[in-house]
């Protein structure tokens, strides 16, 4: 009970503090813009010039999916691995400890409270956008979209939370954790289809987003096309076998990094 | 007396690898030599309910190590810590609820919302109904004086108005124990004695016990009633502070500069004596037993021709040396 009406507090704070300071909005929305709908014109030209339709995908499922990543990536659930390192970098990590609360929740419902607000106006505004200039592909008008991008956008939440958690608490050990963090995000990128659309890959490539930790924590871009009618649970349980599996490694992870604790001072 | 903490044959350890520039790096690498320091050796004491106690020491003298040992943060290398009944590495969260921190160097403040969003959450953090939410905030702001900035986004407060509304975030809970790590750190004469009053007001009328880290001679002099004293990791001293005041906190340093260069270094009236006879500058002690600031300033200035005067505290690196020497002495 203490733990959501905590969660519920943190997230409600953070989405007053953006709403008081509007200017991390217009930054996200104007990024939005930029990334999302450059690489939307371009994938237009390029569709068009192979008679509309690419691997067996349409523009407009391409289109929703490349959006899926983008909306997703404005919650910045992966800058909870540069918040954790700053703690351990600041010492600020000792104010947080001394607390009657989970280290690594409070970290997480602090990151899901930075970035909501800016996910749901973006989400909201870009679906209208994307609405009215493209229409949506069939598979979004089915029943089952709706309730397991639901699903699979919370999956995508945990397991992103728990992937950079990992790569944070590394900084108990290696301080920097810079390196391991572009490693990790240039896997999920990749394999979550922000530069190509997953159903654009190579076999292997596919494979590869299908079964890795890296795309499963973006099954979101998946929701759109064909193939999640047949195989959505599948992927829903490789989503929690990696949450579950990463989640016990993280817990593990920081059981040590506790003991690892030294701060500056005398 | 009820006794809160009780410390036995504490001792902290940090081991760190060092580069051994006779090995190659790969060994560096995989077999570093490690540097042992004991930050915290082998110290005991008990602090009773309502004390006030400074727990005080130079820079690495095991003061901060000490204190995160006993909120549970770091893990004692061996001997035990009972407060309040817990073990801190084992129960730290539910000793959580019964203290308070404060690091005079960390915020724990929400940056871009007012004092009273803070006070709000941390009120949740400890699981208090809304309604202990409210009451206790409204007792706090009265308290800490904070209505008129309760308003503003805390990072537009100066660093006292901060340094209250820290002090009164980490008393939400109405915890037992608040143990501060150098609360006054850059705060000007005002906020110190502001903060120190308040500090002094929770003590006498909730009965909170105070352990607090500081380098502030003034720290000590108008709020503790016990100083323990650690040096490189050991207790050096541990006395009542009314007996420590017989010997520096009644002393004030004064620094007499002139633009013509002192020639002669007269005989100075009872209750004052040089520290430094340099042609550009003087130092003089005042032993506040036998004269007071005022009265000292008045003599000095009847003597000297001086262009610009300093009225300040012994710094802890003299009172420690100070009771080195007198121990020495005594022995």
């Amino acid at each position: 009970m203490k733990e959501i009406r905590l969660a519920n507090k943190i997230i409600t704070k953070l989405v007053k503090d953006h709403v008081h300071y509007p200017d991390r909005l217009i930054a996200d929305t104007f990024s939005m813009l930029a990334r999302c709908g450059v690489l939307l014109v371009l994938y237009w030209y390029v569709f068009r010039l192979n008679g509309g339709v690419v691997n067996g995908v349409t523009f407009v499922v391409t289109a929703w999916s490349i959006f899926f990543y983008f909306s997703f990536s404005t919650l910045r659930l992966r800058d909870v691995s540069r918040s954790i390192m700053h703690d351990v970098q600041t010492g600020s990590v000792e104010v947080l400890f001394n607390k009657p609360i989970s280290y690594l929740l409070y970290r997480f419902w602090w990151q899901i409270g930075f970035g909501l607000y800016s996910f749901l106006v973006v989400t909201i505004f870009g679906v209208l956008i994307l609405y009215f200039l493209i229409g949506v592909p069939e598979s979004m008008t089915l029943t089952l979209f709706l309730p397991t991008y639901l699903v699979t956008l919370i999956g995508a939440s945990f397991l992103s939370l728990i992937l950079y958690g990992i790569v944070g608490l590394l900084a108990f050990w290696i301080e920097d954790v810079n390196p391991v963090f572009w490693m990790v995000d240039k896997a999920v990128m990749i394999l979550g289809g922000s530069y190509l659309a997953v159903a654009l890959f190579p076999k292997f490539l596919y494979q590869a987003a299908l079964y890795s930790p890296f795309g499963a924590s973006l099954f979101v871009t998946h929701t759109v096309y064909d193939s999640w009618q047949s195989n959505w649970y599948i992927l829903l349980a490789w989503q929690f076998f990696w949450i579950v599996f990463l989640g016990t490694v993280m817990h593990f992870l920081f059981v040590r990094a506790q003991k690892k604790v030294s701060i500056n001072g005398g | 007396m009820e006794q809160l903490i009780n410390i036995k044959n504490l001792t902290k350890k940090f081991n760190f690898p060092v580069k051994n520039t006779s090995k190659n790096w790969l060994k560096n690498l995989v077999r570093p030599d490690t540097k042992e320091v004991v930050a915290v050796d082998n110290i005991s004491f008990s602090v009773n309910k309502g004390e006030r106690i400074a727990f005080i020491g130079p820079n690495g003298a095991g003061k901060s190590t000490t204190i995160k040992m006993l909120t549970g943060i770091i893990f004692p290398t061996s001997g035990s810590i009972d407060i309040l009944g817990f073990d801190p590495t084992e129960d730290r969260k539910k000793l959580a609820y019964q203290i308070g921190t404060v690091f005079g160097q960390r915020s724990q403040l929400l940056p871009n919302l007012p004092i009273t969003d803070s006070l709000e959450f941390f009120g949740v953090m400890y699981d208090l109904s809304d309604q202990q939410i409210k009451k206790r905030s409204q007792e706090l702001i009265e308290i800490f004086e904070l209505s008129s900035f309760i308003d503003q986004p805390v990072r537009k407060l100066s660093l006292g108005q901060r340094m209250r509304a820290e002090v009164a975030v980490s008393l939400i809970h109405q915890p037992k124990i608040i143990l501060l790590d150098e609360p006054t750190i850059g705060l000007d004469v005002v906020a110190k004695k502001s903060l120190r009053d308040l500090l002094m007001k929770v003590n006498k009328e909730d009965g909170v016990t105070i352990f607090l880290t500081s380098h502030d001679v003034g720290d000590i002099e108008s709020l503790c009633d016990r100083t323990i004293i650690i040096d490189n990791g050991q207790i050096i001293k541990d006395l009542a502070t009314r007996d420590l005041a017989q010997t520096f906190i009644f002393e004030k340093y004064i620094d007499l500069v002139s633009d013509n260069k002192f020639t002669n270094f007269f005989q100075l009236p009872k209750g004052l004596r040089y520290t430094t006879k340099a042609p550009n500058q003087i130092t003089v002690v005042v032993d506040l037993q036998q004269i007071s600031v005022k009265e000292a300033i008045k003599k000095l200035l009847d003597i000297f021709d001086v262009s610009d005067i300093d009225v300040y505290d012994a710094d802890m690196e003299t009172v420690i040396r100070y009771i080195y020497e007198r121990d020495k002495a005594s022995q």
